[in-house]
């Protein structure tokens, strides 16, 4: 497209010029849209109160303090729930994992009984909303004794991840040729062998999308983790930042510290990271 | 783990596919079919918080769906849908077109556009309950500065549901536009160029050359998009509880609140299996016409 054979009329030219106004233009007033909240959000956390309480909206803070960030990320129980969240992301990153990738493996290289019908089952449960379970998985937990507590929590958030993550790695299980796994068993590999030491490095784009949309998810989900837990110790990150939401009102300094200050680091991962970003959060169905 | 006997070896082949796969499925099983089938069970009975008491055949449907608000719930939930995917899939699909141009800073665009997609729900409902405070928000702030009277967006029944519509939008059209970008990426340059040379009017090349070729990637983010919105609990909660009187009352919502905050878990129950029945419902509907429409 950068050659041009034949020079453009001018009537062309002012057709193309108001096209790319209109293009930027369009662009911009959608950069506006989703900046607004952003913007608004960090200005008040970057406010003392006084100026947040001023009766005229001001975008830009009259004075720059970092009170609020300071008073949310040195409270140990905010940082409880960030050890928390991080803690039960490296949990639930293990176990789903790992279940979900020797479940691809079995899906894309073996036949095995009713294995259409367990899949359709599997894949059902991605129809199943979280919030038509959460009622009686609370239910269960605390008819097992095991409500309030980070294991439930891991156990919930990696079987929901599961389905999506089989999906996801099997399509990369399937991309890797079956030829490398013949020749390795050939030479008298087993076929565990074969499929840790040949196929698994392989797969290193798909476990880094898998990670992915385990992060995000768990970061950033607010409801299965509200509710079942109840103690303050067993609380995730979204559960404390709801925190300063209270009877007396609404903290506004501190909750907007709160919630910038903890999507940072995934927007940050996210600029780093965009290529297993898109793969994993559209579970592979957006190549990235 | 040498294989001494042949017969042990392959015992243990067999045995393989359903130790490869049968962990993940029985978690599962475990975690969400045993649920849905408590639900299910949970919700023809009645019950006094956590204990169970005797058969009441349909009688929590009736009281949810017509004493307790279902119906109404419902139809919010719907609105709010439609509402949603009325501004998601033309701005999703419409940025997506313009991202797929020969532009300047489209890596800029590209991550900016998609910021919304990753953040919380409740961030996404906090910052925005912010945005539209009726007393120190530049919403309100801007309306009132016109003279008007405008008690804030979200307590003004008339405009909280098409407030949290907007919301919704801004959380919900990244979605969209990823998988219309992806689409209109396994273009090639000379199917368009063709067209170019055919069809010289931009829209008639866009309904006719371009439309066609993303229609089912554009279908499977419009199941998911509509998923979610109709799935959505966190951004109500947190924006209007449901409020003003009810007006954004969303069925996911409400099996939230019949749960955890009246612990009416039987109403509770048959909410989640409705719920889970529209799911249904519209993943059906979507592939039915993912299937007609493909010629």
């Amino acid at each position: 497209m950068k050659t041009k054979p034949i020079h453009p009329p001018s009537r062309h030219r002012a057709l193309h010029v108001a096209g790319e106004i209109a293009t930027y233009g369009t662009l911009l007033l959608a950069v506006l849209f989703v900046v607004a909240p952003l913007a608004w959000g960090l200005s008040t956390s970057l406010k003392s109160n006084s100026d947040i309480f001023s009766p005229t909206a001001q975008w830009i803070p009259p004075s720059v303090d970092f009170g609020n960030y300071l008073k949310v990320f040195s409270s140990p129980l905010f940082l409880r729930y960030i050890l928390n969240s991080v803690a039960v992301v490296a949990c639930a990153l293990v176990l789903s994992t790992i279940l979900a990738v020797h479940a691809a493996y079995a899906v894309s290289r073996f036949r095995f009984r009713a294995k259409d019908f367990l899949l359709f089952l599997v894949w059902a449960t991605v129809m199943l909303p979280g919030v038509a379970i959460i009622v009686p998985l609370y239910l269960l937990a605390v008819d097992l004794g095991i409500y309030d507590t980070l294991f439930v929590v891991v156990l919930a958030y990696s079987a929901w991840l599961i389905p999506t993550l089989i999906w996801l790695l099997q399509g990369f299980v399937d991309s890797v040729p079956y030829e490398l796994e013949e020749a390795a068993m050939i030479d008298g590999c087993s076929r565990l062998k074969a499929f840790y030491l040949i196929v698994l490095p392989l797969l290193r784009p798909g476990l880094a999308a898998a990670a992915v949309l385990v992060f995000v998810t768990i970061w950033n989900d607010f409801l299965l983790s509200f509710s079942l837990t109840l103690k303050d110790e067993n609380r995730l990150l979204q559960t404390g930042i709801y925190i300063f939401v209270n009877e007396s009102g609404i903290e506004w300094g501190p909750l907007t510290a709160a919630a910038i200050g903890s999507t940072i680091p995934v927007a940050i991962l996210f600029a780093l990271l965009q290529r297993s970003f898109i793969r994993g959060l559209t579970g592979g169905a957006v190549k990235g | 783990m040498r294989a001494s006997k042949p017969a042990a070896a392959s015992g243990r082949r067999r045995a393989q596919p359903y130790l490869f796969f049968y962990p993940a499925f029985l978690l599962v099983a475990a975690v969400s079919f045993v649920p849905l089938f408590y639900a299910l069970r949970q919700s023809v009975y009645s019950a006094d918080y956590l204990t169970t008491g005797g058969f009441v055949g349909l009688s929590n449907y009736t009281e949810l769906l017509l004493h307790g608000g279902g119906l109404a719930a419902i139809g919010v939930s719907l609105t709010f849908v439609v509402g949603s995917l009325l501004l998601t899939v033309p701005l999703g699909v419409g940025l997506a077109l313009l991202l797929n141009r020969p532009i300047r800073f489209s890596t800029f665009f590209r991550t900016v556009l998609l910021l919304p997609w990753i953040i919380s729900q409740l961030v996404t409902g906090l910052l925005w309950l912010w945005l539209y405070d009726g007393r120190l928000g530049p919403v309100a702030d801007a309306v009132q500065g016109l003279g008007l009277s405008f008690s804030g967006p979200l307590t003004d029944p008339d405009w909280a549901l098409p407030s949290l519509i907007l919301t919704n939008t801004w959380h919900s059209y990244p979605l969209v536009m990823i998988f219309t970008l992806a689409a209109l990426q396994t273009i090639p340059r000379e199917t368009l160029e063709a067209a170019r040379i055919d069809a010289p009017s931009a829209w008639r090349r866009f309904r006719h050359v371009t439309l066609p070729l993303i229609r089912n990637t554009v279908l499977v983010a419009l199941v998911l998009s509509t998923l979610h919105t109709f799935n959505t609990v966190t951004t109500v909660l947190v924006m209007t509880g449901g409020g003003p009187v009810g007006a954004t009352e969303v069925l996911a919502l409400k099996v939230f609140k019949e749960g955890f905050q009246f612990y009416r878990m039987e109403i509770a129950a048959a909410a989640a299996v409705v719920i889970f029945a529209l799911n249904i419902v519209f993943t059906l509907a979507y592939i039915r016409v993912l299937r007609s429409e493909r010629t």
